[in-house]
């Protein structure tokens, strides 16, 4: 336990510096400037479907993958290309551990900021409407799309020194271009998991406002938080392996 | 005592006709060779397969063919023996955001030691940085890294240590430091192998050397040994003089030359003994009234000598 500590408190250092932690909070919070500046003495139900446009085009398809990708990649990326990686798999402690603390700083790291995001989205929403029923949800599905990321990002940092690009390229092609135009491979998108959990605990207006806005059936939250954890087990799963069996030349 | 002097009887760490090769490149090439207490020198020109083999020995890599052991397992499958294992790699391997004590602490906190407070503290004033052991080690200089290196392989107190070029970019007193420390671990039991491509830096830490050239065993033995195979070794001396003639008639009746050649001025005058050439050309040269000018070997470089003794296998 303390050496799993020890490498998730590292990996936090590691991941978030003071200047990555202003300047990626400050990004999360575009959503919720963006809702203020264009805010207007409106109707509830018009701030409610700016709130679901927020959220459907600048919080959960590009804000919380991009930081979470460039978090989760240097996780282990870092430590490869500072050479790093020798020191903690020179030590007498499963990889599985080292895995898993990995993910685990990671995730935090993204869990934080994408709670910054939604939370402060979720804010002014409320301050303007006095309706403070989306904050949470849009926490917590910052946090679930965050996490999978988290679990895909963290071995290809290791894999590539080209991880971000790669990412980007997912979600920019694959998830924001391929996926929205062919809905049947909605759940492939980790960005939309974090929606199904967002539009899941929200309130029926909010569905409604989503459903508005061409966002597909999504799932349930159970089915969403199920998926997530799969994708985590199979991740630390699969980053145990390749640090047990691959050359660290 | 075992006849071959690339084995060693109470061996902590075997290796056994090991080979790595990197698509078409050979790195290292049927190595067999073995280590127990006290100080070995891993000995060899740059390039030649040393850190390569460190490596293998860590388990970081895999051999491509060959088996190696730690006290007698393959650590990659036993990672618990890293319990017992220091590495000081050659690379920066530091993290560049954290103090020296930090640094030092994590190791200990990773390496499962008992009391962590304790122990960094000792470590660090092992290798005598307490006064800058706060300061972020992104400002270290490459010697002070390396220092910080070795506290955090010596904080779990391990049996075997592997020392990758560790005295690059000391100055002559952390070298002298670092030298009387790993004799001092050698001499208490420990298993120390120390890589160097100084042939100097390595015979004042160790008593024993394997030396390794494109890869394979090149010599194997006290530092003695390797010594006396090289007195062997041709040299070939550059003398520039004014009375380039007479002068190389006279040395060719030098039993230590063995043979002179003139090229437009300048004698390449060939000897196995550096050292008494060096003493004996002024004296011969002032008897035939001769100026020397210059006088400087052409080929003594360590990897021009190990090259002969892979040569000589």
């Amino acid at each position: 336990m303390r050496a799993a500590h020890a490498i998730t408190v590292a990996t936090i250092r590691q991941v978030l510096g003071v200047r990555r932690a202003i300047l990626f909070g400050l990004a999360m919070t575009a959503p919720a400037l963006v809702f203020l500046l264009t805010s207007q003495t409106v109707s509830d139900q018009a701030a409610m479907e700016r709130l679901a446009f927020m959220a459907v085009t600048l919080y959960f398809p590009l804000l919380v993958p991009i930081v979470s990708l460039i978090i989760s990649a240097s996780a282990l990326g870092d430590e490869r290309r500072d050479g790093t990686l020798s020191f903690l798999v020179l030590r007498p402690v499963p990889r599985s551990v080292i895995a898993g603390s990995k993910f685990l700083g990671a995730a935090l790291v993204v869990a934080a900021l994408t709670a910054i995001g939604g939370g402060a989205l979720g804010l002014v929403y409320g301050i303007e409407t006095g309706s403070w029923g989306p904050l949470l949800p849009l926490v917590v599905g910052g946090i679930v799309a965050g996490t999978v990321y988290a679990a895909l990002f963290v071995p290809l940092g290791f894999f590539t020194d080209r991880a971000v690009l790669a990412g980007l390229v997912f979600v920019l092609v694959f998830e924001n271009g391929v996926v929205t135009a062919l809905s049947g491979l909605v759940a492939l998108s980790p960005w939309r998991l974090g929606l199904a959990a967002f539009s899941a605990l929200s309130s029926d207006a909010v569905t409604a406002a989503l459903t508005d806005l061409g966002v597909p059936d999504l799932p349930g939250f159970g089915m969403a938080l199920l998926r997530t954890v799969l994708v985590v087990v199979v991740s630390i799963a699969a980053t145990t392996l390749v640090l047990r069996r691959r050359d660290l030349a | 005592m075992t006849s071959n002097p690339a084995l060693v009887e109470s061996a902590t760490v075997e290796v056994e006709d090991v080979s790595k090769w990197f698509g078409q490149k050979v790195a290292v090439s049927n190595v067999t060779c073995s280590f127990g207490p006290g100080v070995t020198g891993l000995l060899g020109p740059n390039g030649a397969g040393k850190t390569t083999t460190l490596r293998m020995l860590t388990g970081l890599i895999r051999p491509s063919r060959g088996t190696i052991r730690i006290l007698g397992v393959w650590p990659r499958t036993s990672p618990s023996v890293y319990g017992s294992v220091g590495l000081v790699p050659e690379e920066a391997a530091v993290y560049p955001s954290m103090s020296a004590r930090s640094y030092i602490r994590y190791a200990a906190t990773l390496s499962g030691v008992e009391s962590v407070d304790d122990a960094t503290e000792r470590a660090i004033a092992t290798v005598a940085l307490e006064d800058a052991a706060d300061r972020k080690l992104g400002g270290y200089s490459k010697g002070m890294r390396q220092r910080a290196k070795v506290a955090a392989a010596l904080v779990a107190d391990p049996q075997i240590l592997l020392l990758d070029e560790p005295l690059n970019g000391t100055d002559p007193v952390q070298r002298l430091h670092l030298i009387n420390l790993f004799r001092r671990l050698g001499d208490e039991g420990r298993t120390v192998i120390v890589s160097s491509h100084v042939l100097d830096e390595v015979e004042r830490m160790s008593d024993r050397v394997i030396a390794i050239v494109d890869g394979r065993l090149a010599a194997a033995g006290d530092v003695a040994a390797i010594r006396h195979a090289m007195s062997d070794i041709p040299y070939r001396v550059r003398v520039e003089t004014d009375k380039s003639r007479v002068l190389a008639a006279r040395l060719l009746e030098e039993a230590l030359v063995h043979g002179v050649t003139v090229d437009d001025g300048t004698l390449h005058v060939e000897t196995n003994d550096l050292a008494a050439l060096g003493r004996r050309v002024p004296v011969v040269a002032r008897d035939v009234d001769a100026r020397i000018l210059v006088f400087r070997p052409e080929d003594a470089s360590l990897e021009s000598v190990f090259r002969y003794l892979v040569g000589k296998r």
